[in-house]
């Protein structure tokens, strides 16, 4: 587990009876900026709150910080570096942005005071301000500064964007690419937002249905995934769905679109036996891979 | 600072009994009619309404804070700050303990206020031991009402765990009045200060049954919180 900041194996957990997550791995290394994306109810928040201790998992490992995850002590001995950006960015509200600083404080002995300065002016957080009277924007900004300021040397963050105006989001999304850079800092943050996933992951893990289906550095997965889109001038033969080599097809109409990572030169020849009109290969981005794995046909 | 934190959770519940007590207080001094009730009476209406004050302020000073949940929040599936409470590197063990604990130390406070003033009250004088004796068995017997309050705090929403331990006890005051074995253990009945005019022997069966449901309940609380899934 060498330079992992997270690490799972075969994480499983059910609500009910009904599976959330089936047998999850995941494997985070240190400095990584970490995409995890999914559907609603993919089991995004359910492996944060795994990681964190407010679940208890029904089987499978946890790793946090190169140390197991066994006891409620090991889940704050890891907390301590440890910080959380919630999905509802609810914070106390019967205290003011000043109390929630000198509150927070005391827990991380790494806390820096450069930062929690830094930020506070960033953001233009005014210290008497009720917590209770701030935007979800302004909560947003809040939590975010006390999970930086905290000297965390992982920060883990649902929807950390969700709700915030596109200038908000852009300082958020700079402020965490510099928190990444300037530091041994690993930020592991589900989010639906692919473009900004795109914007400054450099890895990213894509579950559903509580599997991981895509798992991999960003610019490797863009460069090896390619859709090859075969069009027909009629329907198109039913052997196209059993292309060796396709990892997702899609049809509309005339037209089908594969996807496919492996001997992408293979899988256009076998595309070509099946006499289409035209056969084109493009890039792909994240979008259409997400949409490919967790759509499928 | 987890102590800062469950003070400034419970500072208005707090101020709120202060307030009720001494408006009702007030009320009482300037009510002329008063002054017309046998003494003995007014003993046992002071009884009565102090034991149903201990018993409001354990209950609503129990309430909130240990979980941070509003009943929409809890519908729609949030946590409120819970999850950032959470977080921390704190147990929740400590958690329990610590906003728990100041609930029990304030609601300790009233009685042993509201106690003390009634036994300043009183027509007959009594020992100073055993009028301290007569204080730490209210206070005892409240905690059985605290923790019972609290247990329920870890399990449902504030407005069901004010009205779930209302329930109770009304309940439990009930079969206590029909039935005299329920009242001899009855916290209830231990909350109440020796009667008026001559002191009555120490309800022990009640004390030692509220300390014993203190501690079972102390310590399912801390059970149920370790293993509450958020």
């Amino acid at each position: 587990m060498n330079d992992l900041v997270i690490a799972t194996q075969g994480l499983s957990k059910s609500y009910n009876g009904k599976p959330a997550l089936r047998g999850l791995d995941l494997e985070v290394p240190r400095g990584a900026i970490y995409g995890f994306l999914g559907r609603n109810g993919a089991g995004k928040t359910t492996t944060l709150k795994l990681l964190l201790g407010m679940l208890r998992r029904d089987a499978g490992e946890i790793w946090l910080l190169n140390a197991p995850i066994r006891s409620e002590m090991d889940s704050v001995a890891a907390r301590r570096r440890i910080a959380f950006v919630t999905e509802e960015k609810e914070l106390y509200p019967f205290m003011n942005v000043g109390q929630m600083i000198r509150f927070t404080r005391p827990f991380f002995p790494t806390w820096r005071p450069e930062l929690e300065k830094k930020y506070l002016d960033v953001f233009r957080l005014p210290l008497n301000l009720s917590v209770s009277k701030l935007s979800k924007g302004m909560r947003t900004q809040l939590m975010l500064l006390l999970a930086m300021a905290r000297g965390a040397e992982l920060l883990i963050m649902d929807e950390p964007t969700s709700g915030l105006d596109p200038v908000a989001t852009e300082e958020v999304l700079q402020a965490l690419a510099d928190l990444a850079a300037g530091g041994n800092a690993t930020i592991f943050f589900s989010s639906h937002q692919l473009t900004e996933v795109e914007q400054i992951c450099d890895r990213v893990c894509v579950i559903d249905d509580g599997k991981t289906v895509i798992d991999g550095v960003l610019d490797d997965l863009k460069s090896q995934y390619r859709r090859v889109v075969l069009v027909f001038d009629g329907e198109p033969p039913q052997s196209v769905a059993s292309l060796p080599g396709v990892d997702h097809l899609r049809r509309r109409g005339r037209t089908v679109s594969l996807l496919a990572h492996t001997d992408i030169d293979g899988v256009v020849d076998r595309a070509r036996e099946l006499a289409p009109v035209s056969v084109e290969v493009h890039a792909v981005s994240l979008k259409e891979l997400f949409l490919d794995h967790v759509r499928g046909e | 600072m987890l102590w800062y934190k469950a003070w400034l959770e419970t500072r208005w519940r707090f101020t709120f009994l202060i307030g009720s007590i001494l408006v009702v207080w007030l009320m009482l001094l300037w009510l002329p009619s008063l002054s017309s009730v046998p003494a003995s009476r007014q003993w046992v209406g002071l009884q009565l309404g102090s034991v149903l004050l201990y018993m409001f302020a354990a209950i609503y000073l129990a309430g909130g804070g240990i979980n941070s949940q509003t009943l929409y929040a809890v519908t729609s599936g949030f946590h409120g700050s819970m999850l950032f409470t959470l977080s921390l590197p704190v147990s929740r063990r400590r958690l329990l303990f610590v906003r728990a604990g100041l609930g029990a130390i304030l609601t300790c406070s009233l009685v042993v206020c509201m106690a003390g003033y009634i036994l300043f009250r009183r027509a007959e004088p009594v020992g100073a031991l055993q009028s301290l004796a007569d204080i730490a068995r209210a206070v005892v017997c409240t905690m059985a009402v605290y923790a019972l309050s609290v247990l329920l705090a870890c399990v449902l929403d504030e407005m069901w765990q004010f009205m779930g331990a209302c329930l109770i006890w009304f309940a439990v005051f009930l079969l206590g009045s029909r039935f005299a074995p329920v009242a001899r253990f009855s916290p209830i009945r231990g909350m109440s200060l020796s009667s008026h005019p001559h002191s009555s022997a120490t309800p022990w069966a009640a004390v030692i049954t509220s300390a014993a449901v203190c501690v079972i309940f102390t310590c399912s609380s801390i059970l149920i919180l370790r293993r509450k899934e958020y």
